[in-house]
């Protein structure tokens, strides 16, 4: 009888929680956009000026009115830079805060994870960062190209494999390198932006001497740049996040590795600010492929750096924030044009029929290939010159001479 | 006496107890998604938990790699599903085989080695298969991991399978403890020289142990694989994220000690939680990064106060607590 009793008397708080929960919804407060970023851990610096691009976008998209009078909110969950934890917040956002659509996403590894909890969710994924081409591959998912409706996954920035395309230009052109040793970071990105790169090696005629990988986060480069040193490479390419990047650069410097005529970064962390703080001199003469650039001709991106910059102070972004800042103007873009019924699948249809300007260049989802939901954009290239990030190809946009031959034993100073 | 001999197993009233609160606690957690995955996380380091208290608290062969054997049952689920779509559910009959095969391997290797030496042996098995599953792509697919689309959205029927895998673990040692296996292992972690003097043979009861050890470790594994739908070598293989943490659950529960793991993972998947969302979003942001600062500290208090653990050293705890009530009541 007691058990019945307590039984019952467990239903009915059950019933009026779940009621309550229900209550909760209202039509006037903000519309939350879950964003999934990396807060703490190795690429915190990443996931904090994409953050704060995204806040920045609020803050206009707010003062402006909002979404038909509505503000938007972001609820950022920290995927620390780890998958598993990554699917956990996914989860999280989607399940818990009831979010309608997703975005953010910045490692590879931890993008494609939690993409795969979104799609199992139904629930729209905006990618920003994440660059492996699978995200964007329907086949991925267990899907063909032809299930656009039943795909959840967009991406505003251009995959890896297209990371160095606008880099390639340089190389045959001016530098004309025989042979390179790449360089990369052994998850997802890394692998995958590595395997690309041979390939364009290939195409180019250029020799890979050597391809060695390593685990981010190691502190020990040297015997690795032995190694590329004893090939004699014409050019380094390397694959990395920031801390990496900044150590490959110092460590080269101080083994006094001057025989290549390049040293390129594959973007990611060779534009960053905290590239240049932790390389220091080792910064000077180093090329990058990447996806933008403040000078670029593109309306609003030199006003995003320069509010950037006055707001939260230091070098101002690279690529990173220029994507984060752009995928918050299509999520209001997308959420404008939902007519004030904000579901999974309302902000899908929108999504599809995206076609706009940001101040990361024009985003429309197409597909090509094997993938699907993809936005198409042009890469460029920049170089470290006098301890500034410019833009030296393509020629007709760049804003500084590009600086080559380089002599390192004078740009680093030694 | 003579009656309880012929039992094998012994459920007290309060075990009892206990398990039917345990199956009650997600439903009190019904509208929290987040509370009931920390709840089956809890249940998954139970396992572990217990799968490293059987070798090292009770049979004196302190491992430092069972993240091998969590790894490899975690790969037997993902494996069969990456090349031939096989469900990774099977992996729950054959990730603990798994395990165990690759137990028995190593033991051969490391259990020439005693002490800190077998420590550093079992570290070292753990970290090449680390390397070793990020490496070879061909068969792994390396660093990019497998990626299974998990099969319920709710989080009750992975609740219950994790629950009864804990149970089932912790059941399972407490039956060996008491059997004459039970204090075969006792007399090795005593004395290892003199067990083989009085006639075991402590290389097959070593085996033994670790053979149980290592099938919970690896049906731990093949449920994370199930239940998270993706791993990679670095989740699965890692030192400090699944080797020290089994360990501190070990010590902070209480090495030794059937329910020691239990209170163990508990104690570590509230406090790891706690900070790493900066007590719930109510303090500073930064908080979130003392997590491992934090966890350290406890086992250092743990170890140097209570080195029996949480549960080993009860009785203290509770001694203290008495004490101190009664100064505080006499002032």
């Amino acid at each position: 009888m007691k058990l019945t009793k307590l039984l019952i008397s467990l239903l009915v708080i059950a019933g009026l929680a779940v009621g309550l929960n229900g209550c909760g919804k209202s039509e006037s407060g903000p519309i939350k956009i879950g964003v999934l970023l990396p807060l703490t851990g190795p690429q915190a610096n990443f996931g904090e000026m994409e953050k704060n691009s995204f806040e920045l976008a609020k803050e206009e998209i707010n003062a402006k009115g909002g979404i038909n009078g509505r503000p938007v909110e972001f609820v950022y969950e920290d995927d620390t830079g780890k998958p598993d934890v990554g699917r956990a917040g996914a989860e999280k956002l989607i399940v818990q805060d009831k979010v309608p659509m997703l975005a953010g996403g910045y490692s590879s590894s931890v993008t494609f994870a939690a993409a795969a909890v979104a799609q199992q969710h139904r629930i729209p994924f905006l990618v920003n960062t994440g660059s492996v081409d699978k995200i964007t591959e329907p086949e991925a998912f267990d899907l063909t190209t032809n299930d656009g409706d039943k795909f959840y996954i967009y991406r505003l920035n251009p995959p890896v494999s297209e990371y160095a395309s606008g880099l390639e230009g340089l190389l045959k052109e001016v530098v004309k390198p025989a042979s390179a040793f790449i360089i990369h970071e052994n998850s997802a990105f890394g692998t995958k932006g590595a395997k690309s790169f041979a390939k364009t090696c290939d195409k180019l005629g250029i020799k890979v001497l050597g391809n060695e990988s390593y685990s981010s986060g190691t502190v020990d480069f040297k015997p690795l740049l032995m190694n590329a040193r004893k090939t004699k490479p014409d050019m380094v390419y390397m694959i990395s996040y920031v801390m990496d990047a900044a150590l490959l650069m110092k460590q080269s410097r101080e083994l006094g590795f001057t025989t290549p005529k390049l040293f390129v970064g594959a973007g990611a962390g060779f534009t960053m600010p905290a590239f240049k703080e932790n390389a220091g001199e080792a910064t000077e003469g180093v090329i990058s492929a990447t996806l933008w650039h403040q000078t670029l001709p593109i309306k609003g991106a030199k006003e995003y750096y320069d509010k950037y910059v006055k707001k939260y102070g230091g070098d101002g972004p690279d690529y990173h924030g220029a994507e984060a800042y752009s995928a918050a103007y299509v999520i209001a873009d997308v959420l404008t044009r939902c007519n004030g019924e904000y579901t999974p699948e309302t902000i899908k249809k929108a999504l599809d029929e995206t076609n706009m300007m940001t101040v990361f260049g024009p985003v429309k989802f197409t597909s090509y290939g094997k993938k699907i939901h993809q936005n198409k954009m042009d890469t460029y290239v920049v170089q470290w010159i006098n301890g500034e990030l410019k833009l030296i190809w393509p020629k007709n946009l760049a804003n500084a001479k590009f600086m080559y031959p380089i002599d390192w034993k004078t740009v680093w100073g030694l | 006496m003579e009656k309880e001999k012929t039992k094998i197993l012994e459920i007290s009233k309060t075990e009892y107890i206990i398990f039917l609160g345990a199956a009650v606690l997600p439903f009190l957690f019904f509208n929290s998604f987040y509370i009931q995955g920390l709840l089956i996380f809890i249940m998954m380091w139970v396992m572990l938990g217990n799968s490293w208290n059987l070798l090292a608290g009770y049979t004196g062969q302190v491992s430092f790699g069972h993240a091998a054997y969590f790894g490899i049952g975690a790969y037997a689920a993902a494996l069969p599903y990456f090349h031939y779509k096989i469900s990774p559910w099977w992996g729950l009959l054959y990730g603990g085989l798994a395990a165990v095969i690759l137990g028995y391997l190593l033991g051969i290797l490391v259990f020439k080695l005693r002490g800190p030496y077998f420590a550093l042996g079992t570290l070292a098995t753990g970290e090449i298969l680390r390397l070793v599953f990020g490496e070879e792509e061909w068969l792994t697919n390396g660093h990019n991991g497998i990626l299974y689309t998990t099969t319920w959205v709710s989080k009750y029927p992975y609740y219950f399978i994790a629950l009864a895998l804990a149970i089932l673990s912790i059941l399972s040692v407490k039956m060996v403890m008491k059997s004459k296996a039970g204090f075969y292992f006792l007399s090795i972690r005593e004395d290892e020289d003199a067990a083989a003097a009085l006639g075991i043979n402590t290389k097959k009861y070593k085996n033994i142990s670790m053979a149980i050890s290592t099938f919970w470790a690896g049906t731990a594994g093949a449920f994370y694989m199930i239940y998270m739908g993706f791993i990679d070598p670095e989740v699965v293989f890692a030192l400090h994220n699944i080797s020290i943490i089994t360990i501190l659950i070990g010590i902070i529960g209480g090495v030794g000690t059937i329910w020691g793991p239990a209170i163990g993972a508990l104690v570590m998947v509230f406090v790891q939680e706690l900070f790493r969302s900066a007590i719930f979003g109510l303090a500073p942001h930064w908080v979130s990064g003392l997590h491992a600062l934090i966890f350290g500290l406890l086992v250092i208090t743990v170890i140097l106060y209570l080195p029996g653990g949480i549960l080993g050293d009860w009785d203290l705890i509770a001694n203290k607590f008495k004490f101190s009530k009664r100064m505080r009541s006499s002032s």
